[in-house]
C-alpha cells in the first residue's frame, strides 16, 4: 500500500512574474490506507493539488512521491492511480464492463483472475451486478457515479483520487453513496484523497482533512479537531457554521462572576465576556462559539440576539439574527420569538486568533 | 509500484505518432499546396529572372479590372477628386416607384422600388464581388425556409432530405450547368411543361444569363446554409424559449429574443461561405455565361488559354488575397461563436401535415410553395439531367448509354472510355479519404492542442478552402506537372494518378477538419484523463477514447473528402492530362460534344454513383450520431 507525500508543491500558471499562483508550498502526507479529503472553497487549488498528484499537471516546484519514490516527472499513465470525476467520464461508446475492464489492459488483473472475473468482482462490489452489458446512458447518475468508482479501482491502484465525485447527485443519493465509498475504501484499505468543497461531506466521511485556501493549506487535521478547534478564522467560519466574535482582552482582576483561576474578561464591543484559554499576553482576540454551545439555559455570557430567519431542520432549528451588527447563528429547540437571549459556558469557545 | 513495460520501438512509436503524422501532413501540404501556390506567385513578381511588381500595379490601376476603385488605387492623394467624382454620382440617384409584370405573359401587376443610379464601372474585380453578394443573398433566402422545415417539422424522410443536402455542394459544376441547361434551356424541361399549358417558350438563359448564373449559385450554396442552419437551430434548447414565454414574450418576440441571436452566427457562416465560394466560381459562369460574365477566375482561366501565364498568376494571387482575407474571417469568427454551449437541448418538432384539416394554415401553405419553388430550382435541374440522358427529341431512348457501352466495349485507347471513369472516380475517391481523413484529424487535434496558437495553424491548413481550383490548377501545371528543377539534372516531377490523389486530399482535408474539430473541442477532458490514470498512453487514449467519439464527424468528414474527389474538376483535368488517369467529371467534360446525350448519360453515372455513395455513407455513419 502507498504513503504518498508532497513536499513543497507550488504551481503557478503563465510566465514566472506574471502568472497567476494556483498553488504555493504545499507540504502534505496521506498515510498508507487513510481516507484524506481535500476541501475549500472553489479555486483554492484543491483541484489542482489532485490533478498535480494524478500527475496530469506538472507542478512549478517541488516534488510528489509516492512510498518514498519521487514520481514528479511520471506520466499518469505509469503512476497506478486511480481517478473518479465529477462528471463521471465514462466512455459513452463502451458498454459497462468495457468500462470497467478498461485499465486492466494496461494493468493485469490480480494473480489467478481473469479480466472478466475481475470486471464482474468490482461490478458485485459496487452493487451493480449483471450490469454489465448495459450502455452507460442507460444508467443514472448514481449508477454511473459507481460504474466510474469500479473503472478506477479495478486495476487496484495504488492510489485512488476523487475529485467532486458526488457533487452532480442529489442530497439523498450523495449521502448513501457516502456510506457505500466509505465502506469500500476501508474494505480495500487504499490510500484515498478526495476533493469536495462541501465540509460537510468532509467532515463526514474523512480519516484526515485539509482546508485549503487561495492554494495554501489553512489547517490539516482529524474531523473533530477541524471541528473543535480550528486553526484560522477562515477555517473555523468554513467548516460548519460558527460564530465569531473580535474582542479585546481585559484585566482578569474584574471578572462578571469574580475572580477564578484561568479565566479571562474579554470585552465585545460594551459587552463584558468570561473565556477559558486566552493567553495572558494577547490583547485582542478573534475566538467563535458553535451554534449548539449558544444555549438559552447558560447562565453565563448573555446576550440578545434579533432573530431574523429560521429554519427548520426537523430535529432542531436553526436561526439567523445579529446581535449589535455582529451576525449570530444559533441552534434552537424550538422555533424562537423576535428575540432570544443565549449565552454560552466560559470553556466552550475556541480562539482563532490573536495579537 | 508498477510501471508498465514496453517493447521499447512501439512505445516510441505510439509516444510520437501525432508528430509523425504532423510530420506527414506537413510534407503533403508543403509539397501539393504550398510549392504550387508559391510557384503562381513567383510566376506574378518574376519579369525575366528579376523581382518586380509592375504586374500588380498594372492590374490595380486597370479600370478593366477595378472600376472606379483603379482611379483611387491609382492616385489615392487626390481625395477632393475622388469625393467630387461621389457626389457626382450620388446626385445622379433616383428612386421611383411604378407597376410592373414581372411574370412574363401573366397580367399580375406588382409595384416596384425602382433605383435608378448612374453606371457604375465595377471592373472585373467589382462584377465579380456583386455577382456573389447577389448569390449569397439568393441562397440564404433560399436556404432558410429549408432550415426551417428541416429543423422544426418532422415527415418522412427527413433524415435523408437532411443528408442529401450536402449533394449539390459536391457534384460537378460542369454536370450542375448542364442540368441547368436541360432545365431552363429554350427546349428544356420549364419549357416543356409551359407548352403544355399553351405559354412561351421563354429564352430564360439568354434573357437573364446572369440571373441563371445565381440560380445555379443558389443551387449549390442553398444547401450548404440550410446545413449549417439546421444544425444551429436543433442546438436550440426548447428551455430557454420556454422560459422566455413564461417571461411575457409572445411565441414572435420569443424567436427574435431568443432564437435568432442564436442562429445568426450559423446563417452568416454560412453566408460568408457562399461568398466565399461563389466568388471563386468557375464552371457555372463559364458555361453559363462565358467571357460576357466573366468573373476573376473565368478571365483567369482565358489568361492561361491564351499563355498569358504572368497576367494570371498576377490576377490569381489577387484573387487568393483577397479570398484568405475572407476565410480567415469566417475562421475568426467561427472561433469566436464556438463558445456557444453545445448542450444536449430539448427539441420540438411537430409532423409537417399531420392531417387534411391543418393542411391549409397559411404557414403549411408557405411551406408547399417554398417546396414547389425548391422543386423547381434543386431537383429540375437534377432531374431533366437524369430525363434528358433518356430522351432525344420525340420520345424515351437509350441511345446515349448505348453510345457508352459502346464506346467501352469497341473505344480505342486514347478514347474516354466510361468504365475505366467509373473505376478511377472510386479508385481515387477512397484513396483521397484514406489520406484526408488522417490529415484533418491530425490538423484538429493539433488545432485543439494549440490554444491560442490554434487559429494560426488552422488558418495555414485551411489555406486549400482560399485557392481556387483554377490557381491550384496552374500552379500543378507549372509546379509539378512540368517539374521543378533539382540541382544535379534532377527534375522533381508528379504526375498521374498519385498526383490526383494527392491534389484532391488536400482539397478535401479541411472538410475533414471542419467536421472534427467541434466535436473534439466538446469532448470532456475527464474522458482522456480517466483513460491515462487508467493505463492508457496518450496516443491509446486518442484511439480508444477520443477517435470514437469523434466518429461522427470523421465519417461526415469522410464523405465530404470522398465527394469532393468525385467531383473534383479543375484540377483534375490538368493533372489527367492526356493520360488514362480521367475521371468521371473529367469524361463528361469530354463527351460534351456536339449532341449533349452522351454527356448527359455519363453525368447520370455521376449523379447515381454519388448519390448511392452517400446512401451507403449515411447508413454506416449514421450509427453515432445522436
Amino acid at each position: 500500500m502507498t504513503e504518498l507525500r508532497l513536499e513543497g508543491v507550488s504551481k503557478r500558471y503563465g510566465s514566472a512574474e506574471g502568472g497567476t499562483s494556483a498553488l504555493t508550498g504545499i507540504d502534505l502526507t496521506v498515510r498508507d490506507g487513510e481516507f484524506f479529503t481535500l476541501v475549500g472553497p472553489s479555486g483554492c487549488g484543491k483541484t489542482t493539488t489532485l490533478r498535480t498528484i494524478a500527475g496530469f499537471e506538472v507542478p512549478t516546484e517541488g516534488t510528489v512521491s509516492f512510498d518514498g519514490e519521487p514520481i514528479t516527472d511520471i506520466p499518469p499513465e505509469g503512476r497506478d492511480v486511480g481517478v473518479v470525476f465529477q462528471s463521471y467520464a465514462l466512455f459513452p461508446h463502451m458498454s459497462v464492463a468495457e468500462n470497467v475492464g478498461y485499465g486492466l489492459q494496461f494493468r493485469d488483473p490480480p494473480t489467478g483472475t481473469t479480466v472478466d472475473e475481475r470486471v464482474s468482482e468490482l461490478l458485485d462490489l459496487v452493487d451493480l451486478s449483471g450490469m454489465g452489458e448495459r450502455s452507460p446512458d442507460q444508467l443514472s447518475g448514481g449508477q454511473r457515479q459507481r460504474v466510474a468508482l469500479a473503472r478506477a479501482l479495478a486495476p487496484e491502484p495504488d492510489l485512488l483520487l476523487l475529485d467532486e465525485p458526488m457533487s452532480a447527485l442529489d442530497a439523498r443519493l450523495r449521502e448513501s453513496l457516502r456510506l457505500q465509498l466509505k465502506r469500500i475504501q476501508s474494505e480495500l484499505a487504499i490510500t484515498t484523497v478526495y476533493v469536495t468543497h462541501d465540509q460537510e461531506e468532509a467532515l463526514a466521511i474523512s480519516d484526515r482533512l485539509a482546508v485549503m485556501r487561495d492554494g495554501e493549506l489553512e489547517q490539516v487535521g482529524r474531523p473533530q479537531e477541524i471541528y473543535r478547534e480550528p486553526a484560522t478564522r477562515f477555517v473555523a467560519e468554513f467548516v460548519g457554521d460558527n460564530n465569531v466574535l473580535d474582542g479585546v482582552v481585559r484585566d482578569s482582576e474584574v471578572l462578571p462572576s469574580g475572580r477564578k483561576r484561568g479565566r479571562t474578561r474579554v470585552d465585545v464591543g460594551d459587552t463584558a465576556f468570561e473565556l477559558e484559554g486566552v493567553s495572558e499576553d494577547a490583547r485582542r482576540v478573534s475566538f467563535c462559539v458553535r451554534p449548539d454551545s449558544l444555549s438559552r439555559e447558560a447562565d453565563r455570557n448573555r446576550f440578545t440576539v434579533d432573530v431574523e430567519t429560521t429554519e427548520f431542520l426537523g430535529e432542531s432549528v436553526r436561526a439567523h439574527g445579529n446581535w449589535n451588527d455582529i451576525p449570530v447563528v444559533l441552534r434552537l429547540e424550538e422555533v424562537p420569538d423576535d428575540t432570544v437571549t443565549v449565552g454560552f459556558a466560559p470553556d466552550d469557545v475556541h480562539v482563532v486568533e490573536r495579537w | 509500484m508498477l510501471f508498465r513495460r514496453l517493447e521499447p520501438v512501439r512505445g516510441w512509436l505510439e509516444r510520437r505518432a501525432l508528430w509523425l503524422t504532423a510530420l506527414v501532413t506537413t510534407g503533403v501540404l508543403a509539397v501539393m499546396l504550398y510549392l504550387p501556390v508559391g510557384v503562381v506567385f513567383v510566376e506574378a513578381v518574376l519579369v525575366d529572372g528579376t523581382p518586380t511588381l509592375d504586374h500588380f500595379a498594372d492590374v490595380l490601376t486597370d479600370p478593366f479590372y477595378f472600376g472606379f476603385l483603379a482611379d483611387v488605387i491609382a492616385d489615392p492623394l487626390t481625395v477632393g477628386t475622388h469625393l467630387g467624382a461621389l457626389a457626382g454620382w450620388l446626385a445622379g440617384v433616383s428612386i421611383s416607384v411604378s407597376l410592373e409584370y414581372p411574370v412574363p405573359g401573366v397580367g399580375v401587376p406588382i409595384p416596384w422600388l425602382g433605383l435608378e443610379t448612374p453606371g457604375v464601372r465595377m471592373g472585373l474585380f467589382g462584377f465579380t464581388a456583386y455577382q456573389a453578394a447577389l448569390s449569397t443573398v439568393a441562397s440564404v433566402a433560399l436556404g432558410l425556409p429549408a432550415a426551417y422545415v428541416l429543423a422544426n417539422y418532422e415527415f418522412r424522410g427527413r433524415r435523408t432530405l437532411r443528408s442529401l443536402t450536402i449533394l449539390p455542394f459536391v457534384l460537378p459544376g460542369i454536370m450542375v450547368a448542364v442540368g441547368f441547361y436541360a432545365m431552363f434551356g429554350r427546349a428544356g424541361t420549364l419549357n416543356t411543361i409551359f407548352g403544355l399549358a399553351g405559354i412561351g417558350p421563354f429564352a430564360f438563359v439568354e434573357a437573364n444569363p446572369l440571373a441563371i448564373v445565381i440560380l445555379a449559385h443558389a443551387f449549390y450554396n442553398a444547401p450548404l446554409v440550410a446545413r449549417i442552419t439546421v444544425a444551429a437551430w436543433e442546438s436550440v434548447d426548447r428551455r430557454a424559449v420556454e422560459t422566455a414565454r413564461s417571461l411575457g414574450a409572445s411565441e414572435r418576440r420569443a424567436f427574435r429574443d431568443v432564437v435568432v441571436p442564436q442562429l445568426a452566427p450559423a446563417v452568416l457562416t454560412g453566408a460568408l461561405l457562399t461568398f466565399i465560394f461563389t466568388f471563386m466560381t468557375f464552371p457555372i459562369v463559364l458555361a453559363l455565361g462565358g467571357l460576357q460574365l466573366a468573373t476573376v477566375e473565368v478571365w483567369i482561366y482565358d489568361r492561361v488559354q491564351r499563355l498569358d501565364y504572368a497576367e494570371a498568376a498576377t490576377l490569381a494571387i489577387l484573387e487568393t488575397i483577397l479570398s484568405l482575407g475572407l476565410t480567415y474571417a469566417y475562421l475568426r469568427y467561427e472561433s469566436a461563436r464556438s463558445g456557444f454551449a453545445r448542450t444536449s437541448a430539448s427539441r420540438s418538432v411537430e409532423p409537417l401535415f399531420p392531417d387534411l384539416r391543418t393542411a391549409f394554415t397559411p404557414k403549411r401553405l408557405g411551406v408547399l410553395a417554398y417546396g414547389l419553388v425548391a422543386l423547381v430550382v434543386f431537383v429540375g435541374p437534377v432531374a431533366s439531367l437524369v430525363v434528358g440522358s433518356v430522351t432525344d427529341g420525340g420520345g424515351f431512348t437509350l441511345r446515349n448509354y448505348a453510345f457508352l457501352l459502346e464506346r467501352q466495349l469497341e473505344g480505342a485507347t486514347f478514347q474516354t472510355r466510361p468504365l475505366p471513369a467509373i473505376r478511377n472516380s472510386l479508385l481515387f475517391g477512397v484513396a483521397t479519404l484514406l489520406i484526408a481523413v488522417p490529415m484533418g484529424v491530425t490538423v484538429s487535434v493539433l488545432t485543439a492542442r494549440a490554444g491560442r496558437a490554434g487559429t494560426v495553424v488552422d488558418a495555414l491548413a485551411m489555406l486549400p478552402l482560399a485557392v481556387s481550383g483554377i490557381v491550384f490548377g496552374i500552379g500543378l501545371l507549372q509546379g509539378l506537372v512540368f517539374g521543378i528543377p533539382l540541382p544535379g539534372g534532377w527534375r522533381f516531377q508528379v504526375t498521374g494518378a498519385v498526383a490526383i490523389v494527392v491534389a484532391h486530399a488536400v482539397a478535401a482535408y479541411p472538410f475533414v477538419t471542419r467536421n472534427v474539430s467541434p466535436l473534439l473541442s466538446s469532448l470532456d477532458r475527464a474522458m482522456v484523463e480517466s483513460a491515462r490514470a487508467l493505463g492508457a498512453s496518450r496516443y491509446r487514449a486518442l484511439v480508444d477514447v477520443e477517435l470514437p467519439l469523434i466518429a461522427s464527424g470523421v465519417v461526415a468528414g469522410a464523405a465530404f473528402a470522398f465527394a469532393i474527389s468525385i467531383g473534383e474538376f479543375s484540377s483534375t483535368v490538368i493533372l489527367a492530362g492526356g493520360s488514362e488517369s480521367y475521371t468521371m467529371p473529367v469524361a463528361v467534360e469530354r463527351y460534351l460534344g456536339r449532341r449533349s446525350g452522351p454527356a448527359l448519360a455519363m453525368g447520370t453515372l455521376l449523379l447515381v454513383v454519388t448519390a448511392a455513395s452517400f446512401v451507403v455513407v449515411d447508413r454506416v455513419g449514421g450509427r453515432y450520431e445522436p
